[in-house]
């Protein structure tokens, strides 16, 4: 027996209405400042537009302006270096930490802690310390040198060739304990059975690792590899923080050529041509990735 | 020197002693069942058998050899656990080949047991898939193939049957026992599930609290248990258990069990002299429900039949059998009678105990009121006879 629409109380017409309600105001804000702004910048990178948007239609002109840009050549060189090395390097130190700290280890609980926490810090921080670490006249060479060590040199910091190497190595150390994390739960999900059925056949560790477990971490691998991947891409704050792309432009990645053609070098065109391509890879990264997971999820 | 010997075994976790001293000795060729309610240290005795848990205290020999601190790969054993532990990655065929991957065998050789094998198991149409494609009895299979393909010495069965359902258990249970008879393979198998016991064993091993209960011949833990534990755990529907008074009545030795409405007196013809020092005590007696019938189909032959009127509380009809239940002693009584016997409930009927086949427990320790000679003659001297009434 339901009653017709409008005689129903005033009750349940707010339990009807209110999630609505709650949720409109972010809504309307997501969609204007994110989806609007994403429109905007499109248009922007097909305009005339140099230190203040200009909305005069100019076809494809600063897109090939950005792709004959020799420091944009420079960011997107850095970025593939850095991206892989990146990845590679947390995905099999991450999966290395996981593997030795399963191991049944007593301080398991605390050794996890201090590997996850240099996550806990913000890019602006951990470029910072690592630029006083690295830079040969405050930190580590300096350091070697008071001890005696009067031989000892490292100055990839300031050195153009090896700079964005370093960069690298901060961006490791922030972000391994994160996907040692995430390995960490994959191989707590596998039974225990398995493994004892592996060393009755006569697996030795390093094989049942290789041949049996890691084989089952591959959706953790896909997880991990993407959330670096997107890391890597939106790199910015660590880059200002350590290098400020230089020197040079030696360390220069997307991000950071955006936000100089945007804000000191008054190229909106370019700066918004850039922005739009790094979120056509991030999104070419991203979607596949979303769809896969929520049509499992579905099923 | 017996197959596997299994010699004072103990374990201990920390503070707590899991194991308290097991004693098992099986020949080759034999079908062991550890059997008892979770928690009784079965599977870990299992695991220490494998090598997958070490062993606190005793000794572990297989075929003479002491094998307490050699690796599981080095035992000559096989194992299929209760999850099947299938490796994901691998194909069927990858999966029950890889033990001998591991062993170095080369590969034509190697293709040809998981050939072998995978027919033993009607599996050869399944060797390409992963395990994610298989049903749970497939995978039973396939776990199974993983075992016998490496031909150990000594099977390990840790709970195999107990993730499928119940048509496919039975069917999977007679298949193992048939494989055990084809190959005639040496097993240690361990299940919660009583009847699993007594239709797979040829010795059987009730635990309970990490001791060793009883061991023996599957007729003859049902027939001549040593505690009443072992009565109650064995056997479906489970043994009645009364509490009676032995008295002499007309010189000879009677159990006389009585409550408010009814009194039925037993003549004891089993463990007469043990139980001479029982007289004028109480003590618990035990009958399973096939001892007592109707009078028509009891079996005077062998037994000894004493036959009671008694009120009919309730009928159960399985098809095969009717279960009549009353009330004896203040305790719910289940008779086992031939189908279609016209009984109803509230009426009086005649009811036949085999008093052969009673067993007499001490209330306060639980254990078994027996002559020493009495229980090895039991078991040996009447099998057969037992045998048609189970």
């Amino acid at each position: 027996m339901s009653k017709p629409p409008s005689s129903r109380g005033f009750g349940e017409r707010l339990q009807h209405w209110l999630p609505r309600l709650v949720l409109s105001p972010s809504f309307v804000l997501v969609l204007f400042f994110v989806y609007g702004f994403i429109l905007w910048t499109t248009y922007i990178s097909f305009s005339n537009s140099g230190m203040l948007p200009d909305y005069t239609w100019a076809g494809t002109r600063q897109w090939s302006r950005l792709w004959s840009s020799w420091t944009w050549g420079i960011a997107l060189h850095n970025i593939w270096v850095f991206g892989l090395l990146y990845i590679v390097t947390c995905t099999a130190l991450g999966l290395l930490l996981a593997i030795l700290l399963d191991q049944r280890i007593r301080a398991e609980g605390t050794l996890r802690t201090i590997y996850l926490y240099p996550m806990a810090l913000s890019f602006i921080v951990t470029g910072t310390a690592w630029q006083w670490f690295l830079n040969p006249g405050l930190g580590l060479e300096r350091t070697m040198h008071s001890l005696g060590w009067e031989s000892f040199s490292f100055n990839w910091l300031i050195d153009a060739n090896m700079a964005i190497y370093t960069v690298v190595i901060a961006a490791v150390w922030q972000a391994t304990g994160f996907i040692m994390a995430m390995f960490l739960a994959g191989l707590r999900g596998i039974d225990g059975e398995m493994i004892k059925a592996a060393q009755i056949d006569g697996a030795p560790a390093w094989k049942i690792y290789l041949r049996i477990i890691i084989p089952q971490l591959r959706p953790v691998f896909l997880s991990a590899i993407v959330v670096l991947a997107h890391l890597a891409i939106k790199s910015f704050d660590l880059i200002v923080a350590m290098t400020g792309g230089g020197p040079g432009n030696a360390t220069a990645v997307p991000a950071t050529f955006m936000y100089s053609y945007a804000f000191s070098r008054n190229e909106m065109g370019i700066a918004s041509a850039s922005a739009v391509f790094m979120l056509a890879v991030i999104a070419a990264l991203i979607i596949p990735y979303l769809y896969s997971e929520l049509r499992e999820s579905r099923s | 020197m017996s197959f596997l010997h299994i010699h004072n075994v103990h374990k201990r976790f920390g503070d707590t002693h899991v194991l308290k001293g097991i004693d098992i000795a099986i020949e080759k060729g034999d079908f062991l069942v550890l059997v008892g309610p979770s928690g009784c240290g079965k599977s870990t005795l299992l695991n220490m058998i494998a090598g997958l848990d070490a062993i606190s205290e005793g000794e572990l020999l297989l075929n003479g050899e002491r094998i307490n601190d050699l690796h599981p790969s080095r035992r000559d054993i096989a194992m299929v656990f209760q999850s099947y532990a299938l490796y994901p990655s691998m194909t069927v065929a990858g999966n029950i080949g890889f033990g001998l991957e591991m062993r170095k065998v080369p590969k034509a050789k190697r293709r040809e047991a998981i050939q072998r094998a995978a027919e033993l198991l009607q599996i050869e149409n399944l060797l390409n898939r992963k395990p994610a494609q298989l049903s749970g009895g497939q995978r039973q299979r396939v776990a199974m193939g993983r075992a016998l393909v490496r031909e150990p010495q000594l099977f390990l069965f840790d709970e195999p049957l107990s993730n499928l359902d119940a048509k496919l258990r039975v069917d999977m249970r007679t298949e193992i026992k048939q494989l055990h008879q084809r190959l005639g393979t040496t097993i240690v198998y361990v299940t919660h599930d009583q009847i699993e016991a007594m239709t797979l064993a040829t010795r059987i091993a009730v635990m309970r609290g990490g001791e060793l209960q009883q061991l023996g011949t599957p007729q003859s833990v049902y027939d001549d248990p040593n505690n009443l534990f072992v009565a109650g755990f064995m056997g479906s529907p489970s043994m009645n258990l009364v509490t009676a008074r032995i008295t002499r009545q007309d010189g000879a030795l009677v159990a006389r069990i009585a409550s408010a409405n009814n009194e039925v007196t037993l003549p004891i013809v089993r463990d007469r002299a043990a139980l001479e020092a029982w007289c004028d005590r109480d003590v618990m007696l035990g009958l399973r429900p096939e001892a007592i019938t109707d009078p028509a189909s009891a079996n005077r032959e062998d037994g000894e039949i004493h036959e009671a009127e008694l009120e009919v509380a309730l009928v159960e009809p399985t098809g095969a059998d009717l279960y009549v239940v009353t009330r004896l002693g203040g305790r719910s009584i289940n008779a086992r009678m031939r189908p279609g016997a016209p009984l109803s409930p509230g009426q009086s009927t005649r009811f036949a105990f085999d008093v052969s086949r009673m067993v007499a427990f001490d209330p306060e320790t639980e254990a078994r009121i027996r002559d020493e000679t009495d229980a090895t003659t039991q078991v040996t001297a009447r099998p057969a006879a037992l045998g048609q009434n189970v």
